[in-house]
């Protein structure tokens, strides 16, 4: 069992954010901005620290394995999930409802497993090797995930084109 | 050759991308979901080239590798990963078993096409129906000139075909344009500052999208040495200004090898009408003489054996015209066809006056010659219709 040691919050955010703006503009050539925990929302208040949606969403799941253990969940509305699949595919409305909501799971499953991909990618090449898991899909709303006690738990917003995607990084912080 | 692709991948987004990437040019795709599935698929399909991810439920894309590259008949398959383990020692280790090339996710399909262009030769669709296109069809013409007079030119002399010309001053608008819409042909002006219509070409040879396209070179008469260079560095043709605009339109059609029998031929009812046009060059003759045996035995096929044809553009006559309608009026006679010709009194009485063209019977126009050639039908033995 390899040792697993602290990441630090810098290299987990310089990963994470360039992952997800890699991701959208190269797959749906969509640019993404990241926007800070510290920015207080409209009404002047900062955002919760665990994601919560009242909209239902599609949520995609990768871990990975190795040096460094941990899982990745990428939230998107599910009107949002949609556009980012007919986008990567090349389907209109009319092809996606035909399709139905697999498409849309594999398509969420994809783009996750290309962000956490690229995620794991830079921890490789920062001395923590790991692998993927396989990509897993949450659909609902008004549901919450909640960590255990000996995991850390890093929360990043972005913008892309008014519709927000959560990346909710999980890592295991000791054996 | 249709090239063969193989992709396996166990998300069948990827499997779409890859589809939807590669639906531009004439290659038949193949798809396995993992390394077992895969290896069977290359077995039956005997692939040109495999796309293949890494993680995958039952036979990892490593594994797969491994024994294509064990296997006799399948190890000579070349063989790229498509992966999201972008790993430096990841990508080494895969390096060593062989691969030909390697991509990390995300891609952009320009990068993929590329990539596999360089192990494959691939070639544009023409059309999904395997149909020729004809003059017909619609198609994109690019004109890359600083000159907006010249493009003006193009487009007016253009206007009454469905093609849609598209003129830009600079090389960077016209790499734009390519990038966003694979035109059917090019059309660079020569004399663009900085050897610039040199650059565009190479850029348009070098990328797989543009690689096939017809390339015209546009420049002054007199501008020898620039004509020679661009013909040694493989622009499909030189045009010269001032631009006799319907030769380089039957020129364009030639280079986009589009069908042109429709301008000369179409069936109206049991009749086929062919169309001799003003322009009656030797060229144009010789377009016309390629179609004419086809076209009469299509008629035949379809049960019409009444062919017109119609002389009114013509203001005269001359000996290449003669012969080919003799030729084309014998063919009618061996296939056992009626026929009739339509002209103008200015044709009418040149005719009369020469020896070769003087028992020619014209009528004055389309809907006389079909009566009469209605009534003929009823005559056993096929002849020439009397006036």
């Amino acid at each position: 069992m390899p040792t697993t040691v602290p990441i630090a919050e810098p290299l987990i955010r310089e990963n994470i954010v360039r992952a997800v703006a890699d991701v959208f503009k190269t797959m749906l050539g969509r640019p993404v901005h990241f926007q800070p925990a510290d920015a207080a929302n409209a009404a002047g208040t900062p955002p919760p620290s665990t994601p919560t949606f009242a909209s239902r969403q599609v949520v995609g799941t990768v871990g990975f394995l190795g040096d460094a253990n941990g899982l990745i969940y990428l939230y998107f509305d599910e009107t949002f999930a949609s556009q980012c699949t007919g986008g990567m595919l090349g389907m209109d409305e009319r092809e996606l409802a035909e399709a139905g909501p697999d498409a849309v799971n594999d398509a969420i499953g994809e783009i996750t497993n290309m962000v956490v991909g690229s995620f794991k990618n830079g921890l490789c090449d920062a001395g923590f090797p790991c692998k993927l898991t396989i990509p897993s899909i949450l659909r609902g709303s008004n549901f919450s995930v909640e960590p255990t006690g000996s995991a850390q738990r890093h929360v990043f917003r972005f913008d892309c084109r008014g519709h927000r995607i959560v990346a909710d990084v999980l890592l295991k912080s000791e054996d | 050759m249709r090239h063969k692709i193989l992709t396996v991948d166990d998300s069948k987004t990827v499997r779409m991308i890859l589809r939807k990437a590669f639906r531009p040019f004439d290659c038949e795709i193949f798809e396995a979901a993992n390394g077992v599935e895969g290896i069977a698929m290359a077995v039956k399909a005997a692939p040109d080239l495999i796309l293949l991810d890494i993680t995958m439920p039952v036979m990892d894309g490593v594994e797969m590798l491994t024994r294509i590259k064990a296997d006799p008949q399948l190890k000579a398959i070349p063989v790229m990963m498509l992966t999201a383990e972008g790993g430096r020692e990841h990508v080494l280790r895969i390096a060593k078993l062989g691969v030909r090339d390697y991509i990390v996710k995300p891609f952009k399909e320009d990068t993929l096409i590329e990539k596999a262009a360089r192990i494959i030769d691939l070639m544009p669709v023409t059309d999904g129906s395997g149909r020729q296109r004809s003059t017909e069809d619609p198609a994109d013409i690019l004109v890359v000139e600083d000159k907006p007079a010249i493009i003006h030119q193009i487009q007016e002399g253009l206007k009454h075909t469905p093609w849609m010309v598209h003129g830009v001053a600079s090389q960077a608008e016209a790499v734009e344009l390519c990038t966003r819409l694979a035109p059917d042909l090019v059309i660079i002006s020569l004399s663009l500052p900085e050897e610039a219509a040199f650059a565009l070409f190479r850029k348009l040879r070098t990328n797989p999208k543009t690689k096939f396209i017809p390339v015209f070179g546009l420049v002054v008469k007199t501008e020898t040495s620039v004509q020679n260079q661009a013909q040694q560095v493989g622009f499909t043709l030189i045009v010269t200004k001032p631009i006799d605009l319907p030769d380089l339109e039957a020129r364009m059609a030639k280079a986009m090898n589009l069908d042109t029998s429709l301008r000369y031929f179409k069936f109206e009812a049991e009749f086929l009408i062919t169309s001799i046009p003003e322009n009656c060059s030797t060229s144009v003759l010789a377009e016309i003489g390629q179609y004419l045996q086809p076209k009469l035995t299509e008629a035949v096929d379809s049960g019409h054996n009444k062919v017109v044809f119609d002389l009114h553009p013509l203001r005269s006559i001359n000996l290449s015209t003669i012969k080919f309608l003799v030729q084309a009026m014998q063919a009618c006679r061996d296939l056992g066809m009626n026929y009739a010709l339509i002209g103008n009194l200015q044709l009418i009485a040149e005719c009369k006056g020469l020896e070769e063209t003087r028992y020619w019977n014209f009528y004055e126009n389309l809907a006389d010659a079909k009566t009469h050639l209605a009534k003929a039908a009823a005559v056993p033995t096929p002849q020439p219709v009397e006036a």
